[in-house]
């Protein structure tokens, strides 16, 4: 009965941890010590949010079968995060050789953080969740137009 | 078939559309989602035009339907494939979702609005005005 909000409520999730993640990556845009790889430190490096359409649990497709609603069998789920992954590119290289992680040759890796990138990013994420607020709003007041029946 | 089942399968149907509409926007920007939508209105009219006066007497469950039958059509999600907006293989326009659910949601409150007029009916049928 509640799934139009609870497949809102998913995105909602997802969208707010794919924010969480856009300001760990700009927190850490100058982050020069993210991981201590083979006694050397590594640079941050930027993380992804993945999504993927959310399937069926063993428990609801067993309870579907059992009940053999037609609606149950409708893959109606939201939305879910696969995982965060890391980008791969390779890490930006600047010239300073006062910085205590400094090569050699005088050069720090930086991590692979794009600002504007990242800003675009949250700007989307933020779209994304007002949307979802909105089709939220939306399944809720029809819920409570139906209450009226019969008033 | 009574307006208020007809009436109901049409909340039901408008509700199942609200689900889809939400479970679009959800999936707005996963990668290799394709939009789904729900047909109900095309088959409710075929259902409709296919009435015809003649109608079979059954007198058992198994009996075949012959003419009339009196179970009116539910709303079916279909996906909507051949198409591709976003360059990951997703095909949601959210604009289109957006308007999509206004007017899905005006015509809820309109249902909603006609089953309570047809209680006011059969309240006043029982009870009279008063």
């Amino acid at each position: 009965m509640f799934d139009s909000l609870n497949i809102s409520a998913s995105a909602l999730t997802a969208q707010r941890l794919r924010m969480d993640v856009v300001s760990s990556n700009i927190a850490n845009a100058e982050s020069t010590r993210g991981k201590f790889v083979n006694g050397k430190w590594e640079p941050y490096r930027r993380k992804m949010v993945m999504m993927e359409p959310r399937e069926k649990n063993f428990n609801q497709i067993l309870q579907g079968e059992i009940q053999k609603q037609s609606e149950s069998k409708s893959q109606l789920q939201g939305v879910r995060v696969s995982g965060i992954v890391s980008d791969k590119t390779p890490f930006k290289t600047i010239y300073d050789p006062t910085n205590p992680d400094a090569n050699a040759d005088g050069y720090v890796m930086m991590p692979n953080v794009d600002i504007s990138k990242e800003m675009i990013d949250l700007l989307a994420a933020s779209r994304a969740y007002e949307a979802n607020v909105t089709a939220f709003n939306t399944g809720k007041s029809m819920m409570l137009k139906a209450l009226e029946v019969g008033r | 078939m009574s307006n208020i089942s007809l009436l109901q399968k049409a909340m039901d149907a408008s509700s199942l559309r609200q689900q889809v509409i939400s479970n679009n926007i959800a999936n707005a920007e996963t990668p290799g989602y394709k939009t789904k939508q729900v047909v109900f209105e095309d088959i409710l009219k075929k259902h409709l035009t296919n009435q015809t006066n003649f109608a079979g007497n059954r007198t058992d469950a198994r009996h075949l339907v012959i003419g009339n039958s009196n179970n009116i059509p539910t709303g079916t999600v279909v996906d909507n494939t051949n198409s591709v907006i976003q360059n990951n293989g997703n095909n949601v326009d959210i604009d289109e979702e957006m308007t999509r659910m206004g007017k899905n949601s005006i015509w809820y409150y309109t249902l909603t609005e006609q089953m309570n007029s047809e209680f006011q009916q059969l309240s006043i049928a029982i009870k009279g005005r008063s």
